[in-house]
């Protein structure tokens, strides 16, 4: 950094104020007895990019913490960070070098969707059953060992997406075979400590899945090939195709942003799938049903919803969702037993970040992670550090989010916690 | 009914009899410990070829005679490349196991962590392919390697990419482990004397996308890439480089040797010809008649093609320690240390002694501490994949001029 200075005082002056603005606004919001649920944070924003005049306003008119409220000093704090990191470092790539920035976020937004996708299918589970899987990584890693075994050893020639579809149908089956024969006791009174004993037998799975896989298949790395190859395109001339070039494994898009192929296929999978499960969700019977005993276990019963069927729909659905994500990426990624442990953590920082129980917090949740990441592997200006500390990144707006908010970024004071029970 | 009787006590007394007879069997086995990676975050592809060839060797010493009259028993043991799991394998390999001496060992901060206990219990340690120098730096009375040092290893790595044509920066990604960091800073430096930029990216041991970081090394906008990741890392840096269009075929690309296992290399990297890897050992055609006949049994094992460096000094690791036994006539630590100090064992990798130790310190000849019982005569040369799906026993040698069978082919 060539005058850091300039981008360390600006660090200082923001989080200063941000500290200033929540500790002040939840006084002043408490004094007047006005609810500080969102309070914190907007004080906190709002203290960082408007500095003592935003929190004078602020503490004088204290309007309700509305969206607007947040969502706009938000943009304004990364936008003064990003400022005073371009006048710190003005040669660094992050700055200087356009298609470089594209392209990392293209890369922070596709790897963004996949994380979304698979955090998806555990806050699913916590949802409804208010479990914390353990066991999600090994589903996302069975996923993709179905799919690389179909695809390459079984039935090499078969379509990638038979291969899915049976590595789907199988940890669907799983799941909804785990969740019956382990997770019942939890909802009858069986067991004294639900919370526990579902950590414990999930994590029992995860070990069972593991070690498994690893006498099965090995622990050498393996790897489906490429879902589809890129058809050779040269647009809009041969000679000059600024807009789109493609080989079979790469893309490139404005002569800037490069995409490659099992990447771009995974998200394009993944957004399909978040579709699917969008439509699931909101216009079926059972995606109502299955919102519904997330938001209220009782009046879900009341109105005829079986909570029991529910709870194994959710965990076979939250591991199936795991497994596809797993899936598409085997293609993408070198794959092994272990292959889940490092996606599994990534999963559970999205949740929380996002809101525990919270679906389109999950999703929102792991596109912040995927572009932070994608942002502190790019901008930090040692190289040494700025790749080794990509599980630090997430982590850091993980607990500036929680500072501020408890609940996460959409989730609701209490969701679930009622571990499967009527 | 005598009879019956007569049969079930003769029953009883053959049934009494089998504890003891494994028990009598049991006292004539000496264990030897042999650490691999065989579980992720460690290379397993490295760890699986090492525990293959530490069975051969433990075969092959029995088909000999064993050792000191007695059978000898490799004890695998699964260290998964970390150093905290490497010092807790050691401390089980000798107290609960009782091994007499140990081999193997990949990833160097196995080799690191491991070696002290080891020291302090006075076992000796033959360690196979570990390259950091610290672990034979520290002169330990029982810390012997045949495995290059990194410093050594590295130099081979830079001077070749330091001679390669038109090359002014290169890039290094590197692991940030015991092997990683040491291996990338003596190429920055070995590098930077002859006049070369190089910049380094540090990542974490079990690090799967990389996106990022390639887009990074992209911009950098580098002659040549050294890639210093163990295991599937390795391969997913490479392959994802290759699908960002900065992989072995776009741009001069070292990639790990664990490549050398060819299987594994294709299968992960399919588009990752002409990458370039450093090889311990000397080519296949230059083989003697005991590493022929090695290579022959270790093919028929695995089914590969190829044998792996590793797998050599694995074999050998174990070998030597057999021989230090025998010469030494016991099992005792410091026995077998004086041993391998006055060792001349023709091993698959050559003639492996260690000329410097308790007997003549590496200072008289103006060596450095990491000579301390270290095999001198390691062969490294630097081969190439030079058609898609090439066997790696075929893979051209281009560097150095001694051992070359063919021309590099440098990507523009």
């Amino acid at each position: 950094m060539e005058f850091a200075p300039i981008f360390w005082w600006t660090t200082l002056w923001l989080l200063v104020w941000g500290i200033v603005g929540s500790i002040g606004t939840r006084r002043i919001y408490l004094a007047k007895d006005l609810d500080t649920s969102n309070a914190v944070l907007m004080g906190a924003l709002i203290g960082a990019s408007l500095g003592p005049i935003g929190l004078l306003f602020l503490w004088l008119k204290t309007p309700e913490a509305s969206k607007k409220l947040i969502i706009l000093p938000s943009l304004l704090t990364v936008g003064i960070l990003m400022t005073a990191f371009a006048l710190a470092d003005p040669e660094n790539n992050c700055v200087s070098n356009s298609s470089f920035v594209l392209s990392q976020i293209t890369n922070g937004l596709i790897i963004g969707i996949i994380y979304g996708l698979m955090a998806l299918g555990l806050t699913l589970i916590f949802s409804i059953l208010g479990v914390v899987s353990f066991s999600h990584g090994e589903f996302y890693m069975i996923g993709g060992m179905i799919t690389y075994y179909v695809t390459v050893v079984w039935f090499p020639g078969i379509s990638p997406i038979a291969g899915i579809l049976i590595a789907c149908l199988a940890t669907f089956i799983l799941g909804a075979l785990f969740e019956r024969l382990f997770l019942t006791p939890m909802y009858d009174g069986r067991i004294e400590r639900p919370v526990e004993y579902g950590i414990l037998v999930t994590f029992g799975l995860a070990f069972t899945l593991m070690y498994f896989v690893q006498a099965v298949a090995g622990s050498n790395p393996v790897k489906a090939k490429r879902f589809f190859d890129f058809p050779r395109i040269r647009f809009p001339s041969k000679e000059d195709p600024w807009l789109i070039k493609t080989s079979r494994g790469n893309m490139e898009l404005f002569d800037t942003v490069s995409i490659s192929n099992p990447r771009f296929i995974a998200a394009v999978i993944s957004i399909l799938v978040l579709l699917g499960l969008l439509f699931f969700l909101y216009k079926t019977w059972t995606g109502k049903a299955l919102r519904a005993v997330s938001q209220d276990r009782e009046a879900a019963a009341i109105a005829g919803i079986n909570p029991h069927r529910m709870n194994m729909l959710a965990f076979a659905m939250g591991g199936m969702i795991a497994a596809l994500s797993g899936a598409t990426l085997v293609q993408a990624f070198s794959w092994l037993p272990h292959v889940g442990l490092i996606p599994a953590m990534r999963s559970f920082v999205i949740v929380v970040l996002g809101g525990l129980g919270s679906l389109p917090g999950a999703f929102f949740g792991g596109i912040i992670i995927g572009l932070v990441e994608a942002a502190g592997t790019g901008c930090v200006p040692d190289p040494q550090k700025a790749s080794s500390y990509i599980p630090a990144y997430g982590m850091i707006v993980l607990t500036l989010t929680l500072l501020l908010r408890p609940t996460g970024l959409m989730g609701r004071r209490f969701a679930s916690g009622t571990h499967g029970k009527l | 009914m005598k009879t019956n009787f007569l049969k079930y006590c003769l029953m009883a007394a053959s049934l009494s009899i089998v504890p003891f007879a494994s028990a009598f069997a049991a006292d004539c086995v000496h264990k030897v410990g042999g650490l691999a990676p065989l579980s992720a975050p460690g290379s397993v592809v490295g760890g699986e070829a090492m525990r293959d060839a530490m069975l051969l060797a433990e075969r092959d010493v029995n088909a000999a005679g064993g050792v000191l009259g007695c059978d000898l028993e490799v004890v695998i043991t699964d260290t998964e490349g970390l150093p905290e799991k490497a010092t807790a394998m050691m401390e089980k390999l000798i107290t609960q196991d009782g091994v007499v001496a140990v081999g193997g060992g990949y990833h160097s901060s196995v080799g690191v962590a491991s070696k002290d206990v080891a020291n302090a219990r006075g076992i000796p340690v033959v360690f196979a392919e570990t390259w950091n120098d610290t672990i034979t730096g520290d002169k330990q009375k029982y810390i012997f390697r045949i495995a290059p040092l990194s410093s050594w290893a590295s130099g081979v790595i830079w001077q070749f990419a330091a001679q390669a044509p038109g090359v002014k920066k290169v890039a290094i990604v590197t692991e940030n482990t015991d092997y990683g960091i040491p291996a990338a800073k003596e190429c920055e430096v070995g590098l930077g004397t002859k006049g070369i930029d190089s910049v380094t990216f540090g990542v974490d041991i079990g690090t799967q996308d990389f996106a990022g970081i390639v887009e990074r090394v992209k911009a950098e906008n580098p002659d040549y890439i050294i890639v210093l990741l163990t295991g599937e890392a390795g391969f997913n840096f490479t392959q994802q480089a290759a699908d960002a269009g900065t992989g072995p075929q776009d741009i001069m690309f070292h990639a790990n040797q664990a490549g050398l296992e060819s299987k594994a290399y294709w299968e992960n990297v399919p588009d990752g010809n002409l990458a370039f890897m450093a090889r311990i050992g000397v080519p296949e055609t230059m083989y003697s008649e005991s590493a022929l006949k090695f290579a022959r049994d270790y093919k028929a094992k695995t089914g590969k093609s190829g044998v792996e460096s590793f797998a050599l000094e694995a074999y050998d690791s174990i070998g030597i320690l057999a021989q230090a036994i025998n010469e030494a006539g016991s099992t005792n630590g410091d026995a077998i240390v004086s041993a391998l100090e006055n060792i001349s064992y023709d091993g698959v990798l050559g003639r492996i002694y260690f000329p410097y130790g308790s007997k003549k310190d590496p200072s008289a000849d103006g060596k450095g501490d990491e000579w301390w019982h270290q095999w001198p005569d390691v062969a490294i040369t630097m081969v190439q994949y030079q058609k898609e799906g090439e066997p790696s026993n075929t893979m051209t040698i281009v560097y150095p001029d001694a051992y070359k069978t063919g021309e590099p082919e440098f990507v523009d």
